[in-house]
């Protein structure tokens, strides 16, 4: 009941896009009726290709977010912690920040090949700035004061991190995954452009070729609704390890 | 008795090419186990003070010298304005927070001693954010007690408190000091204050120490007496004038 309201919006929207097929106010070539869609959708799972497809993106995501975060993290707290070098990276880094991954992908063929290295690389590139900039932020800008505590217990440099430094920046880093997880997504369309032959990105484009507007749209709603699920994940693994945001309401009484 | 010395402590500070000058030539003496109270106009150097001692800052000229077999590092702590606790940690984290790699055991009877002697026991589970200002003092407090110092600075900690809990936490910082058998050097702006709890008010005042009043009142101090009124007011004068 508490999430309802949430669905008001998107079932109006189905009602809609449902009541104008049948009245032909849509062409159904550019826009299917929903039960068409559904119907494309139901054939595809009974096929399994659908499962195949997304289960194939979803480890192109996961693994290319993985390997990203594997070098925006300890690259950002390396910057977050030697400003001077970061200084001397930041011309080049707010370069590559303003490139588009996809306009990248002929050159990443050229260097990488067709197969998944180049996939990879469009999905590293895409999730690597929100969480390299958000684990800089995160860690440079950590209040003095609390520094200060470290400082007055006597605590060395490497404590000073893994007890303040890092802890206090966990929920900036968080968000910053959160948003690399995002953009990782997002860049799977054009990841999969590159010569595949799997995943939802592919198949989007091969129903492009056979004039299957349908495909498109089951290939469309999925990338959402599993974009949706696994932010809802994220959210909820975020929460359990940031236990500080507990609502400010639950006052201990004195 | 041995304590902390403060030979002509100086400290200087440029701000937009011009020089200010924070302290001025302090010469102040804190023997072993005494309670000290600062006490000054906003601006007068008492802060500054307590963060040189607390090696949060450079002096600029002076020394500051250390009774023998005294540990800079582990011996002296400082309690700030504001509680300055970690919020992703519980109150009983927090106040075992400078114990680092202890042993359980260690930590646990630490945690228990201290959230017993400040009145924290039932909020030991409990997050910065979920507390009132007044428990947060007391726990930055436990914090600083855990660490074990022999000589505790205290920057205006119950500025912030209202009176009642003020009066409160005074009467419990007393306490600790007696059974702890510590050495305080206590900053407030409040003469009632310093008069409350020090066995010497030091006056300050651009940089100097322009008076310092020994306060000879037996404990626990009635601030309604003839003597709590004649001192209060002895310092005043002192700051007035």
């Amino acid at each position: 009941m508490k999430y309802l309201h949430k669905l008001i919006l998107p079932l109006f929207l189905l009602l809609l896009w449902g009541i104008g097929s049948r009245a032909g106010w849509f062409n159904s070539y550019l826009l299917p009726a929903p039960s068409t869609v559904w119907d494309a959708a139901l054939g595809l799972l009974q096929k399994g290709s659908l499962f195949q497809h997304l289960s194939v993106s979803l480890y192109r995501v996961l693994a290319g977010f993985l390997i990203s975060f594997a070098i925006a993290f300890p690259f950002g707290v390396f910057m977050a912690l030697h400003k001077k070098t970061y200084s001397a990276f930041m011309p080049l880094l707010e370069f590559i920040r303003h490139l588009p991954p996809i306009a990248l992908i002929p050159l990443l063929i050229l260097w990488l090949g067709i197969g998944e290295p180049p996939k990879l690389t469009v999905i590293i590139l895409a999730a690597f700035f929100p969480i390299f900039l958000n684990t800089i932020s995160g860690i440079a800008n950590c209040d003095p004061k609390l520094l200060e505590v470290g400082k007055i217990f006597a605590f060395t440099a490497r404590e000073q991190f893994f007890r303040i430094r890092l802890p206090q920046a966990v929920p900036q880093i968080l968000v910053g995954m959160q948003l690399g997880l995002g953009y990782s997504w997002r860049s799977l369309i054009g990841a999969e452009l590159i010569a595949a032959s799997s995943g939802i990105g592919y198949m989007i484009m091969d129903a492009e070729q056979l004039s299957r507007p349908d495909i498109i749209l089951v290939g469309i709603f999925s990338i959402g609704l599993l974009g949706c699920l696994i932010d809802f994940l994220f959210l909820i693994i975020s929460e359990k390890i940031l236990r500080q945001n507990i609502r400010k309401d639950e006052v201990w009484p004195e | 008795m041995a304590g902390i010395k403060l030979q002509h402590l100086c400290k200087t500070y440029y701000i937009n090419g011009k020089k200010i000058q924070a302290l001025d030539g302090i010469d102040l003496e804190i023997p072993e186990q005494h309670f000290i109270t600062i006490v000054g106009k906003s601006g007068c150097g008492k802060t500054t003070l307590l963060r040189i001692v607390a090696d949060l800052e450079k002096k600029s000229a002076g020394t500051i010298s250390y009774p023998d077999s005294f540990d800079e590092k582990k011996d002296i702590s400082i309690v700030f304005q504001e509680p300055r606790l970690m919020p992703w940690l519980t109150i009983k984290e927090n106040i075992v927070f400078p114990l680092g790699k202890a042993n359980q055991k260690t930590v646990d009877s630490n945690a228990n001693k201290y959230l017993h002697l400040l009145g924290l026991e039932g909020f030991q589970d409990a997050y910065p954010t979920q507390i009132s200002g007044g428990m947060a003092q007391r726990v930055s407090l436990a914090r600083t007690l855990c660490y074990g110092p022999r000589f505790i600075l205290m920057d205006e900690p119950l500025s912030a408190l209202d009176t009642f809990t003020r009066r409160k936490l005074q009467q419990e910082i007393l306490k600790i000091y007696f059974t702890e058998k510590l050495t305080i050097l206590f900053v407030t702006h409040d003469v009632d204050e310093a008069v409350f709890l020090g066995q010497k008010v030091v006056v300050m005042d651009q940089g100097k120490i322009i008076d310092e009043i020994p306060v000879d009142l037996p404990y626990p101090r009635n601030t309604h007496s003839d003597a709590f009124f004649r001192l209060k007011e002895k310092v005043l004068d002192v700051l007035l004038s």
